[in-house]
């Protein structure tokens, strides 16, 4: 008998979209009206807010930080996260399971905690300024608050787990033997990793890089703890806007702008390495 | 018969003492749940201890709603005036825009009795003063004497090349922030309509970070990341009290007539509170003499009630780290929220601190 199993699938479907599409639905249109102040807003569709933001440095600059950080954040886990990954994938022993059973485990929790853990581990009298001061490497204590750094710090201690278990996946796809065979043909181990296991991982590298961009430019909780109220990100300015001026078109607005922003980025990557695949530039 | 008669006299007489014993045991607020919309931590767990088990006894419960006044007033406009709560704690600053979505039930005054113990302008017929703050600098009394720091008497002290990015300032967003920018503004020849001198001033300070809360500041000082934090004095007590830190406060200088700035706290009843004698009862509790004096000696508090200022001056620490001679404290900033537009306010700031 022939089953339509794919009906079963039309209710978690249709409940999903209404969610998602719900949500943005509303602040998209919200984004269109005027703020009148006190959470009121106007009955006139306009685009003054967009034309706001798009026209006053104040936000712009806004948007370049969310984009910076998250773009370096993204960078600083793949640059810490490959080794680690690769390290497991290769691993022959139990180890391996033990390493990744830690990180699964690392990655359930809550980013207060692990930002926190980072408070007391930069904080003046802690251990890692401590250290450097007796080493003579720094004359004062460095700070992750209140500035761009920590904030990167603490997207990429958020990030940084679920970028292993991703690049993890994609090396375990690469075989082994493909890095002996270049060995044997009298490849050095940098050049393994520049000509092989690289560009082979660099489709899921780039899928990786993506997801963890994304994460960041949404996060809040790194840039408002660690910032500082010095650093402002996107989603912190919204907080500020929706949450203390009570400015919810405003705060549609921006929300609309990084909904958009994550958007083009993700497409315009996506098509970069498709045109450097077409160009050879890239193997697959 | 007789048997039946003993046994039906002997039930009427024990429901009728039931019903009797249980009516003068009734309490006040039988089956009432005050929802108070307050802060949470110490400021709860203090009304928890001392207020709540007083209405639990005349039958009520009361259920916390734990948020800053901002935060609450956000529910407020979010649930279009119909607030999840009875009764609110109201900063100075917000005490207009209550009044402007007019979500204010009116206050029967003979109701708040402990009225009578506040300053004639600390209570209307719409708000009654909770209680008030004052905005000091808070310093590390053994870094400054180590380091050969100057103690601070103006907020322009704390420009100085070692307070550098050892310093906490109150976000803009923060409890604290709007009379932390008053003061700096004032200090530096601005006003309620003009802050920019105030916002100059804040960027030369180089602070570490704007406080959300004023309790990072006790953890910053215990971490050694700060050695100065402008907070109101309550959490400079804390800091020597609960931290252990050798912690000194500092009325700044504003001008040649004021000294320190003075904030305000606020309590509302919600209009559209089904509670009303029953938040007014929470207030004048609050406001009671017993109650004001716990919270000013645990918190660093100034009390509303002037009753209790002379016994509060017994305490060395308070003593030390609070103004309360009445005529030091009339001397101190008070702003006119009337003539400050807030979002104006917070948009100058935003520009000012994203352009450091």
């Amino acid at each position: 008998m022939w089953v339509r199993w794919w009906i079963l699938l039309i209710p978690p479907l249709v409940v999903g979209f209404t969610l998602v599409a719900a949500s943005q639905f509303i602040f998209l249109r919200v984004s269109f009206f005027q703020d009148l102040g006190l959470g009121r807003i106007g009955d006139e569709v306009v685009i003054e807010n967009y034309v706001r933001f798009l026209t006053d440095g104040f936000y712009l600059k806004i948007l370049w930080v969310t984009v910076k950080t998250s773009a370096l954040a993204a960078l600083s886990t793949l640059i810490l996260g490959f080794p680690v990954a690769y390290l497991i994938a290769r691993m022959r022993s139990s180890w391996s399971m033990i390493l990744l059973a830690g990180i699964v485990v690392s990655t359930f929790v809550t980013i207060v905690i692990k930002v926190y853990g980072l408070i007391v581990i930069f904080s003046a009298d802690g251990l890692f300024n401590q250290t450097m001061l007796k080493l003579g490497l720094f004359d004062r204590p460095f700070s992750v608050f209140g500035n761009e750094t920590g904030v990167v710090i603490g997207l990429m201690h958020f990030t940084l787990g679920f970028g292993v278990l991703l690049l993890y996946s994609i090396i375990q796809t690469i075989p082994s033997s493909l890095e002996s065979a270049a060995q044997i043909h009298g490849a050095s181990r940098w050049r393994v990793y520049y000509r092989v296991i690289f560009p082979l991982s660099l489709p899921g590298v780039t899928a990786m890089l993506l997801m963890v961009f994304n994460m960041c430019m949404g996060a809040f909780t790194s840039a408002a703890l660690l910032g500082g109220g010095r650093v402002f990100t996107l989603p912190v300015m919204i907080q500020r806007i929706v949450m203390m001026d009570i400015k919810y078109s405003m705060g549609a607005t921006i929300a609309a702008v990084l909904l958009f922003s994550v958007i083009v980025i993700n497409v315009l990557s996506i098509y970069l390495l498709r045109r450097l695949r077409a160009a050879h530039l890239v193997m697959v | 018969m007789l048997k039946t008669l003993k046994t039906t006299v002997v039930s009427l007489t024990i429901t009728t003492l039931v019903l009797f014993s249980s009516s003068v045991v009734a309490g006040k607020f039988d089956d009432v749940t005050l929802r108070v919309a307050t802060w949470g931590g110490l400021w709860k767990g203090n009304i928890e201890e001392n207020i709540v088990p007083k209405f639990e006894a005349e039958g009520g419960k009361v259920e916390f709603i734990t948020g800053s006044p901002a935060a609450n007033f956000a529910k407020i406009i979010a649930a279009r005036g119909e607030a999840p709560f009875d009764v609110v704690e109201i900063l100075a600053a917000q005490v207009k825009d209550y009044h402007e979505l007019d979500v204010l039930h009116e206050l029967d005054l003979q109701l708040i009795p402990n009225t009578k113990f506040l300053a004639s302008n600390r209570y209307n017929e719409s708000v009654v003063g909770s209680w008030e703050t004052q905005e000091v600098i808070c310093y590390h009394k053994d870094k400054f004497a180590e380091e050969g720091i100057p103690v601070p008497t103006t907020y322009r002290d704390l420009v100085h090349p070692k307070i550098s990015s050892r310093l906490l300032f109150p976000d803009i967003n923060s409890g604290g922030g709007l009379p932390g920018l008053a003061g700096v503004a004032f200090a530096e020849g601005g006003d309620e309509t003009n802050i920019q001198p105030g916002l100059k001033l804040v960027t030369e300070m180089n602070v570490l970070k704007f406080w959300a809360r004023g309790g990072e500041s006790m953890a910053q000082f215990e971490s050694g990341d700060i050695i100065a934090a402008v907070v109101h004095a309550g959490w400079c007590l804390r800091s020597k009290t609960r931290a252990g830190q050798n912690v000194a406060s500092v009325h700044p200088r504003i001008n040649d007539e004021l000294v320190g700035v003075a904030s305000e706290g606020w309590f509302g009843v919600m209009k559209n509170s089904k509670n009303v004698e029953a938040a007014q009862w929470y207030i004048n509790e609050f406001i009671s003499a017993d109650y004001q004096l716990k919270m000013a000696t645990q918190t660093g508090l100034v009390p509303v009630n002037q009753s209790v200022f002379e016994e509060m001056a017994k305490d060395p620490i308070v003593a030390e780290m609070l103004v309360l001679d009445p005529e030091k404290v009339s001397n101190q900033l008070r702003i006119d929220y009337s003539k400050v537009i807030i979002s104006d306010w917070t948009d100058q700031w935003n520009r000012a601190i994203a352009a450091q």
